[in-house]
């Protein structure tokens, strides 16, 4: 995914990348009857296909599709059914659409090399023109193209009154441990959505990057986002954003499961930025 | 006349590692910002950096290594082992284990003083555990053994601990559980570990006297009006009240306890009274200059401090295990 590499990574990694899978079609076919044993194993493509498919299409979805900090469809996935990682799963499922971030590149798959399930590769989105891709392409694949329009109009109109209440002040997306999100992520595109400068950007920081509490109080940024999550002290990790240093800098606060996907999230997680930054501005100064 | 210089010298070390430390970070500050700062008359940033960042980490570092090179003294005073020390016993890492258990299963959100609570009651048990192993068995080595089992089971169950917990990135952490750490530290981590601190230094120097007298022998230093049981009471709740404090805010940092009362001895009388005030002052010193050190050394994660005190430490760990060679 775009960011969190070192953590969610690992996680993901569980449900995406794993060893080169030999050609199979990259799209399902053309005017097909919808697939009706979708198989989703990848965190943001359960995403996708919970929004655009029906309950009773929809096979299997990856372990994390139900925990509420990481998919921002948790609650609607709930009571589908969930896979691990096993081949043996999905063999059992013999799915008639597998939806992946690549699909083609799954190890799970990988190790399945005389089956040939109709796959959907989505691309990792980092804006929303991409996310609108990928909206349309699993919309069609899934057999609901008018679903998929439909998302994306409200996409759009969520979009399309939102302020820019940033004015040019600079921001610091702050994960656990002192990671800075960068340039070239959805991360990114959310800051300079509501008119802020990514600090990352003006230190010419690369996607992620490490940025210690001294570094972070020496640039003084404007705001410091965060994930919701780490309201609470819950490890070392999630302690440093808690630390007394850092008190005196405005906090913006994300639920991660919107940002960690190009997903239909993206319109909420750039509302409530927009709104929290008007907020800070009444309040505050 | 040496050793009459000994305190002053020690004292000055560890006031200039400290101002060091103060002055080294990843920000390079000036001295002239820094000093500005200190006045109360510096700007925002220098302030914050030194009184909010750099200011509580060499605090930390100073009671950190001061109950750590001193529990060292003490238990090899009490022990008659010159191996005996937190780490090489196990005592540590157990600290570690109840930390790693109150901070990871939501425990220390009922209260702040439930860290530490658990981290003593870890280290508490290990002792009592090793004691009644091994306390005062003929070969030293025995005591070492029993160590190395006791300290294996806290490595184990700390990893053990952070697999099950709910948290998905507490894996991840377990580095600075057994090795410590001083990175990102605060004021609240202080108020953590130094009252702790203050309470365990205290019994343990408290026993300067009892030490020496019991370097005659259990029964001479009985008929000197040594109550040996109180004594090692002592010793056992004052190694568990310092050291786990301290681990509950910097993790398991190893081997501070073995090198500064080594490199004090040859200063000193050879007393266990006389090694123990200089090996705290001796530890404080050489925390600070390693954690100096793991800011200094150019890496994209900073160093954690066992690496810097292992380093240190194995060596002269070998060398009296050489040394007992011939004994065995």
């Amino acid at each position: 995914m775009r960011r969190t590499r070192l953590a969610l990574g690992a996680l993901l990694a569980a449900t995406g990348a794993g060893a080169l899978w030999a050609a199979a079609p990259a799209s399902a076919p053309e005017a097909p009857a919808a697939p009706d044993r979708i198989v989703s194993i990848n965190l943001c493509t359960d995403q996708l296909v919970l929004a655009l498919a029906d309950r009773r299409q929809i096979a299997g979805l990856t372990r994390n599709a139900i925990d509420p900090e990481m998919s921002g469809a948790a609650i609607t996935a709930r009571g589908l059914p969930l896979l691990g990682n096993s081949a043996e799963q999905i063999l059992a499922i013999d799915p008639d659409l597998v939806v992946g971030m690549p699909a083609s590149r799954s190890a799970a798959l990988a190790a399945l090399p005389r089956q040939t399930y109709p796959l959907l590769d989505v691309d990792n989105a980092t804006t929303p023109d991409q996310i609108y891709v990928s909206i349309r392409q699993t919309a069609k694949a899934v057999g609901h193209i008018g679903r998929g329009e439909a998302l994306v109009a409200r996409m759009q109109a969520e979009l399309a009154d939102l302020p820019k209440p940033g004015r040019g002040r600079v921001a610091a997306y702050y994960q656990r441990r002192g990671y800075m999100t960068g340039t070239g992520t959805l991360v990114d595109e959310l800051i300079g959505r509501a008119g802020l400068v990514n600090l990352a950007r003006k230190l010419g920081k690369p996607p992620l990057s490490q940025l210690s509490l001294e570094e972070m109080v020496a640039a003084q940024p404007d705001f410091l986002i965060v994930e919701s999550a780490t309201d609470t002290v819950t490890d070392q990790g999630s302690e440093m954003l808690h630390h007394p240093a850092l008190k005196r800098i405005p906090r913006i606060r994300v639920p991660e499961a919107w940002t960690v996907c190009g997903s239909p999230e993206y319109a909420r997680a750039a509302r409530a930025i927009v709104a929290q930054i008007a907020a800070i501005d009444r309040g505050g100064q | 006349m040496r050793r009459s210089l000994l305190l002053p010298l020690l004292a000055a070390l560890t006031l200039a590692a400290a101002i060091a430390s103060l002055l080294f970070g990843p920000v390079d500050l000036s001295v002239g910002r820094l000093l500005a700062a200190a006045s109360g008359h510096g700007d925002p940033i220098a302030t914050t950096i030194l009184f909010e960042l750099r200011l509580p980490r060499t605090a930390l570092a100073l009671a950190v290594g001061a109950i750590l090179g001193l529990a060292g003294a003490a238990l090899q005073g009490y022990l008659r082992n010159p191996l005996a020390e937190p780490s090489v016993l196990g005592t540590s890492n157990a600290a570690a284990l109840g930390g790693v258990a109150a901070l990871y299963f939501g425990f220390a959100q009922i209260h702040p003083a439930v860290l530490p609570l658990l981290a003593i009651g870890g280290a508490l048990f290990s002792l009592a555990l090793l004691f009644a192993l091994a306390g005062r068995s003929e070969s030293p080595l025995t005591l070492i053994l029993a160590g190395l089992a006791v300290g294996t089971l806290a490595v184990a169950g700390t990893s053990l601990a952070l697999n099950l917990s709910p948290n998905p990135f507490a894996a991840m952490e377990i580095m600075t559980w057994l090795l410590g750490s001083l990175e990102n530290r605060s004021f609240e981590h202080v108020r953590i570990a130094l009252p702790c601190v203050v309470i365990g230094a205290a019994m343990l120097l408290w026993n300067s006297r009892a030490l020496d007298a019991l370097t005659l022998g259990e029964d001479a230093a009985q008929a000197l009006g040594v109550d040996i049981r109180r004594l090692r009471l002592r010793l056992l709740v004052g190694t568990a009240i310092g050291v786990g404090g301290a681990v509950a805010v910097a993790g398991a940092i190893g081997f501070v306890g073995l090198i500064v009362p080594h490199l004090i001895r040859p200063l000193t009388d050879r007393s266990p009274s006389a090694t123990l005030l200089p090996s705290a002052i001796g530890g404080a010193a050489l925390l600070v200059l390693a954690d100096i050190g793991v800011r200094i050394v150019p890496t994209t994660n900073e160093l954690k401090l066992g690496v810097v005190t292992a380093f240190l430490g194995v060596p002269i760990f070998l060398v009296h295990l050489m040394r007992e060679k011939r004994i065995w």
